[in-house]
């Protein structure tokens, strides 16, 4: 069974039509890639995923659940966990408080005992605190765990955002160009550490970007996406060399 | 490596939000300093005195208490007073500086409170506790209400129908003579065990002593992480899985429950509660007071907040009367009353304006920035003359 299933969905706002009649099944384990032009739709298409977006029509399945009305903290407690394109952390907070926020819903006491201060909620912090650390030593980041976000760097920044979706505890990893403002040895190093954490947290990842070598090396499924549709999917050598593809990327005059 | 800044094309988020200082909401847990500076023996002794001068200040001077100098009823009355409006500004803190939401319409919570707590003391010949805790569920409930509102409008809007519920709570709720006395005023006694002054300010320092635990438990839980998430990037924060809509709610109520609370307080401490108390000059003043003294900073609220109770009772051009006369050769108060002619309970409105001017513009962290040296000092650090220096944020959209 597909983790996720998109089922003819569209989106319309006003006269553009931003997304018409995408088809998309994520099989488990699986990494597929999104790419397409720029306003393509491929951050529309995350956004109806995620819940930011109700479609116009279609669904959107996960695990054959029919998920297309939940909002999206509800589609976070199912299992997605969704990174953004311009670095989705709370950015006057420092790493490591970034993540124990991540740990929401694995807190294991109610908002108002928190407020009163009931004795479990000390040992129950001390423990958040400690899975933060968990994860920022598995993606290398104990250095900068009490810097604030807007201090980073744009590239660690991407990193810490990736373990606050880590910290999420997420079954499917929707990473919105993971790889942008990476040079080609960055991008091979976010290659590598994908492929891990996918073996170590058992993730399905979708992930858009523009990196098409990237993409390419660690997919195993590729949808290309053009104004809105799907021009293109299949295996990512097939997919790179569509003649429909090389056409939305270089334009007509193409030889 | 060098830093490209993050792309935001976008424009600054509109909230009604302030840059403040944020130490004491995302200051490192407890065991995250590996290297902890420890204060020599002489450095604890210091610290020490000044947490007994401090303590002295607070729980001594006022009531005469060792000390060479002699207050009247009346002066521990504006401290009880003092303490409640302290726990006003946390109320108000918790709105502004917690959910980035205002509210202008705050003396309506803190009179409501006041008069459900007479009410029910007075007509329903109901126990003082009792009252208190109606006062508070109350408040909790129309702040909630309220709050569900400002789901749906944000910003100036919103504003708009906090003041907006200020004065209609004012020419209805508090304009029900069988409610609030008509002109005369609600009868709202003390219980008998706190009916002197003094003992009743203890309550109330007691009271105040409360909601900063639950304040500070607030903010070092699950529930002040979400606030902080929300206020900044509601969308980074619904994919955190927190459920914005509810959390906001969750921070009216608490808001609400202490307004309420501090109504309760203020009623009993008048006696005889009026309504024109709660006019529109109140809202305004509650939020100075919260504003100057520093969104997000406990310690800086709750001196804010009873700096401008004092103000505005004249209490504390009284205490500085002996320093500026003696030292000076000038009477502040006889130049405010006198020379420019401004009644008393007005210094604290022309006063409150200069400073939030002064705070917007210059100081953002209000007086909570102006003390963290000393506070972070007084807490086992080392002193840092730049303690809680406002930082520059770039709060950037994050496109979604």
């Amino acid at each position: 069974m597909s983790v996720l299933e998109i089922d003819d969905v569209s989106i319309h706002f006003g006269g553009v039509k931003a997304l018409q009649h995408i088809a998309l099944r994520v099989g488990e384990w699986e990494i597929v890639g999104i790419i397409g032009p720029n306003g393509a739709g491929k951050t529309t298409l995350f956004n109806c995923i995620t819940g930011f977006y109700t479609p116009t029509s279609g669904t959107v399945r996960y695990r054959g659940k029919d998920i297309s009305n939940l909002p999206v903290h509800a589609r976070t407690a199912l299992g997605l966990g969704r990174t953004f394109q311009n670095v989705g952390l709370v950015k006057n907070g420092t790493v490591l408080e970034n993540l124990r926020t991540a740990q929401h819903l694995q807190v294991g006491y109610e908002p108002v005992s928190g407020i009163l201060g009931a004795p479990s909620t000390f040992s129950e912090e001390r423990r958040v605190t400690e899975r933060a650390g968990q994860i920022l030593e598995l993606m290398n980041l104990e250095d900068i765990a009490h810097e604030r976000v807007t201090d980073l760097p744009y590239g660690m920044q991407k990193r810490a955002e990736i373990a606050a979706v880590l910290a999420t505890d997420p079954d499917v990893l929707l990473l919105d160009e993971p790889g942008s403002g990476m040079g080609p040895e960055e991008a091979d190093e976010l290659g590598d550490l994908l492929l891990t954490l996918r073996k170590d947290f058992a993730l399905t990842i979708v992930m858009i970007d523009h990196h098409v070598p990237l993409v390419t090396r660690i997919s195993d499924y590729v949808y290309c996406l053009n104004f809105g549709e799907v021009l293109a999917e299949g295996a990512p050598d097939a997919v790179r060399n569509h003649p429909e593809v090389v056409r939305a990327y270089l334009g007509e005059e193409t030889v | 490596m060098s830093a490209p800044t993050s792309p935001s094309s976008e424009a600054p988020d509109a909230t009604l939000d302030l840059p403040t200082v944020e130490e004491e909401l995302w200051s490192a847990p407890e065991d995250a300093e590996s290297e902890r500076f420890r204060p020599s023996r002489a450095g604890w002794f210091a610290r020490g005195a000044l947490w007994a001068v401090l303590a002295w200040f607070v729980l001594a001077f006022p009531v005469n208490f060792l000390s060479p100098f002699t207050l009247g009823v009346s002066d521990v009355s504006a401290a009880s007073e003092a303490a409640i409006f302290a726990i006003v500004g946390l109320s108000l803190n918790v709105l502004l500086g917690y959910a980035g939401q205002i509210s202008l319409g705050h003396q309506a919570f803190v009179g409501i409170g006041a008069f459900t707590s007479a009410y029910v003391v007075v007509n329903l010949d109901l126990a003082f506790w009792f009252a208190v805790a109606v006062a508070s569920t109350l408040g909790l409930v129309q702040a909630a209400v309220l709050g569900a509102i400002s789901l749906r409008l944000t910003g100036l809007y919103f504003a708009l129908v906090t003041l907006a519920f200020g004065s209609f709570a004012q020419q209805t709720i508090f304009a029900i003579p069988k409610l609030t006395g008509g002109e005369g005023g609600k009868e709202a006694p003390r219980p008998a065990l706190f009916d002197s002054d003094y003992r009743y300010y203890f309550l109330c320092l007691a009271f105040l002593a409360v909601v900063l635990f639950l304040d500070w438990r607030l903010t070092r839980s699950k529930a002040g992480r979400a606030l902080m998430a929300l206020r900044e990037n509601p969308r980074v924060a619904s994919s955190y899985g927190i459920n914005v809509k509810a959390y906001t709610l969750i921070a009216f109520a608490v808001s609400g429950l202490f307004a309420g609370l501090a109504g309760a307080l203020m009623a009993h401490h008048d006696e005889v509660i009026v309504a024109q108390k709660f006019g529109f000059n109140l809202a305004l003043l509650f939020v100075l007071m919260t504003v100057v003294g520093g969104l997000r900073s406990r310690s800086g609220v709750v001196i804010g907040s009873a700096f401008f109770a004092l103000l505005g009772s004249g209490h504390l051009l009284e205490l500085l009367e002996p320093l500026t006369t003696n030292v000076f050769r000038f009477s502040l108060h006889d130049f405010l009353t006198g020379t420019i002619g401004l009644p008393i309970e007005f210094v604290a409105l022309v006063v409150g304006p200069i400073l939030l001017l002064l705070t917007i513009t210059k100081y953002p962290g209000g007086i909570g920035q102006q003390i963290a040296p000393i506070r972070e000092w007084m807490l086992g650090h080392r002193f840092d003359i730049h303690a809680g220096k406002v930082k520059e944020v770039e709060v950037d959209d994050v496109r979604a």
